[in-house]
């Protein structure tokens, strides 16, 4: 059994459904720390931002699937998932929150509920819809 | 909804009476208050259409672009249009949020107000040095060339851009008012409108007013690429190894231009016999002009890699494709890149290599090149990563401010002068001083960005305005 514990765009269609342990990548020297730790492919990677730079060598690398908390399949991060059928499920929001996030206008808050919320947990990405990607806690995720 | 039908409807796109599907949910207002909400895509373009009050947005001739003065109502129906197509192509871009990496929104506000003050005695020098069929015939080069930057995002940045945003900005701030800064204004967007039109040569400017195709490319340009199309299937060793080149290269284009569109420009698509579209790809790997490519030089990556991408329509059921005004091309369903089907690669050594001497990599041969950008990938992060944050802010200024307008400058011969004369790699202190205004009162994270990318900050020219007019007074 698995629950959705969170929705958001979905940047491409894809059969795939990756599972991982969610990890939150706050700093370029986090990035650079996980590739060096040779556990990558074991993380469902969880960033603040859509942009492509900030997650440059784990994409270049091979990450397993990506959730942020910002952005589109329009932006860069979006594009590059596509480009490398890396599953990602673009801003997220909990389930069982209302916090929605709002370009410009989202506090720190709404971003540290979903790191709270996810990191270390067992996840499951279904990225099969057209639009919306949703985020399973795996049973022995809680 | 679901557009995964399995059977290719795109080409319905094309037919007069169709107005496109809707590729998202948002609608656009900008200067029309109270009016109809227009929408993304062909509907939006036909929209706008309508309600311009000059016929510059229709197919214009070669006489009307070749005429030095815009009026007003051409001036407006412009600024009108391209905050439309701004909106069209970035609003959801825009939703991306801060980068982790590189400040871009501080970088972006910053060069486009650079842009909008500096570039028109620049674009002038040069339409002087070259003439103005003379600007023309740098935008009809990309018809005949590939691994060429000017392509559609950069020659719609000289206006959108550096006009539309520029002055967007500057309004934002209250530096400027709506009706100075006419005379540079046309400046800037008969210089755009000139090499757009040069380059499409069908009487449009921009791929949306032509339901979002961009085939410039001549026949025999396209023959060679088709010729060293290498075909596989999807679940062959050969279509992996395509897609993820294509997607390095396209990861390292967008790092060494500091997280923006100019590293990519996608031209297409264009029908091929047996029912495929091509997407003829480049992707600008090692510009000379930016110190920090450095680690590209040292890993021999080349200037740019093109990618030609052939997809099967039919079997991904093809919805709609648009290649849009930034060069970059999105359909329904998203994913193509599992319905690629043929694909080969060509370098460019350097910017300008003759095209005899580019060269076609075998699909077999791709290994060693993925290995040069995954390096250089690897490399150019640590020493971004190392970059303090005013570094990176100037950095990424420099890579809108001087690249946007250096692919047609290097052609017209006054890339150097304008660096020499006019000292392009020089920063204007009105633009410095705004570097500690802009992270004030939230501008660059919520003002700007409201006010560009809704299309509210695109005030029109009023009809007091004087075509002459720059500005005269700062009070």
């Amino acid at each position: 059994m698995s629950s959705i514990v969170a929705e958001g765009y979905n940047a491409f269609e894809t059969k795939k459904a990756p599972t991982g342990v969610v990890k939150y990548l706050e700093t370029p020297n986090d990035v650079l720390a996980l590739i060096q730790s040779g556990r990558l492919k074991e993380h469902i990677l969880l960033v603040r931002g859509g942009t492509t730079t900030f997650l440059a060598p784990v994409l270049s690398v091979g990450a397993t699937g990506i959730l942020t908390m910002s952005g589109a399949p329009e932006s860069h991060l979006g594009i590059l998932s596509r480009e490398f059928q890396t599953p990602c499920v673009m801003t997220i929001g909990l389930t069982d929150s209302d916090s929605r996030y709002q370009p410009g206008s989202t506090d720190d808050a709404h971003f540290e509920a979903i790191v709270q919320r996810l990191e270390g947990k067992r996840v499951r990405l279904d990225c099969h819809d057209d639009d919306v990607g949703r985020v399973y806690l795996e049973e022995n995720g809680a | 909804m679901s557009t995964t039908n399995k059977t290719a409807t795109y080409k319905l796109r094309y037919e007069p009476d169709d107005d496109g599907l809707r590729f998202q949910d948002l609608t656009y207002e900008g200067n029309f208050v109270g009016l109809e909400p227009v929408p993304d895509g062909i509907l939006g373009d036909k929209m706008m259409r309508r309600r311009a009050k000059s016929g510059v947005l229709e197919k214009v001739s070669k006489d009307e672009v070749l005429r030095e003065q815009f009026t007003l109502d051409e001036l407006n129906d412009l600024n009108n249009y391209l905050a439309w197509n701004i909106w069209d192509v970035l609003v959801m871009r825009a939703t991306e949020g801060v980068s982790g990496m590189i400040p871009r929104q501080e970088y972006e506000i910053l060069a486009f107000m650079h842009e909008f003050y500096r570039w028109p005695e620049i674009l002038r020098m040069t339409t002087s040095e070259a003439g103005p069929q003379g600007v023309m015939d740098i935008g009809a080069t990309a018809r005949r060339e590939i691994g060429t930057k000017v392509n559609c995002v950069h020659d719609w940045c000289i206006g959108a851009v550096g006009f539309g945003m520029g002055r967007c900005g500057l309004l934002a701030l209250e530096a400027i008012q709506p009706d100075d800064y006419l005379e540079e204004s046309n400046e800037i967007l008969k210089f755009m409108q000139r090499v757009l039109w040069g380059k499409r040569h069908d009487g449009y400017i921009l791929n949306s007013q032509d339901r979002y195709r961009c085939r410039i490319h001549e026949q025999e340009v396209l023959d060679q690429l088709v010729g060293e199309l290498e075909d596989f299937e999807p679940d062959e060793p050969k279509h992996d190894a395509f897609t993820r080149f294509n997607a390095a290269a396209t990861l390292l284009a967008f790092l060494d231009h500091f997280d923006c569109r100019l590293g990519l420009g996608d031209t297409g698509p264009y029908p091929l016999p047996d029912g495929r579209v091509l997407i003829v790809r480049d992707l600008f790997t090692n510009e000379e002009e930016f110190h920090w490519s450095d680690v590209c030089d040292h890993e021999d990556v080349p200037h740019c890699y093109t990618v030609v991408l052939a997809i099967d329509a039919e079997a991904m059921g093809l919805a709609e494709i648009r290649v849009n005004d930034i060069s970059t091309t999105f359909t329904r369903p998203k994913n193509y890149v599992s319905h690629i089907t043929g694909g080969a690669v060509f370098i460019r050594e350097k910017w300008n290599t003759p095209m005899g001497e580019v060269r076609p990599v075998a699909l077999d041969d791709l290994g060693p090149e993925l290995e040069k950008l995954q390096q250089a990938t690897l490399k150019l992060y640590s020493k971004l990563a190392r970059m303090p944050r005013r570094e990176l802010i100037t950095n990424g200024h420099w890579v809108y401010f001087v690249d946007m307008i250096l692919p047609h400058l290097r052609l017209a011969g006054t890339y150097e002068k304008a660096c020499r004369d006019y000292d392009l790699w020089e920063i204007d202190q009105r633009v410095s001083n705004y570097y500690y205004e802009i992270t004030k009162r939230k501008f660059a994270h919520e003002v700007v960005p409201t006010r560009i990318f809704s299309g509210k900050g695109y005030l029109p020219f009023s009809e007091k305005a004087d075509l002459r007019s720059s500005k005269y007074r700062w009070l």
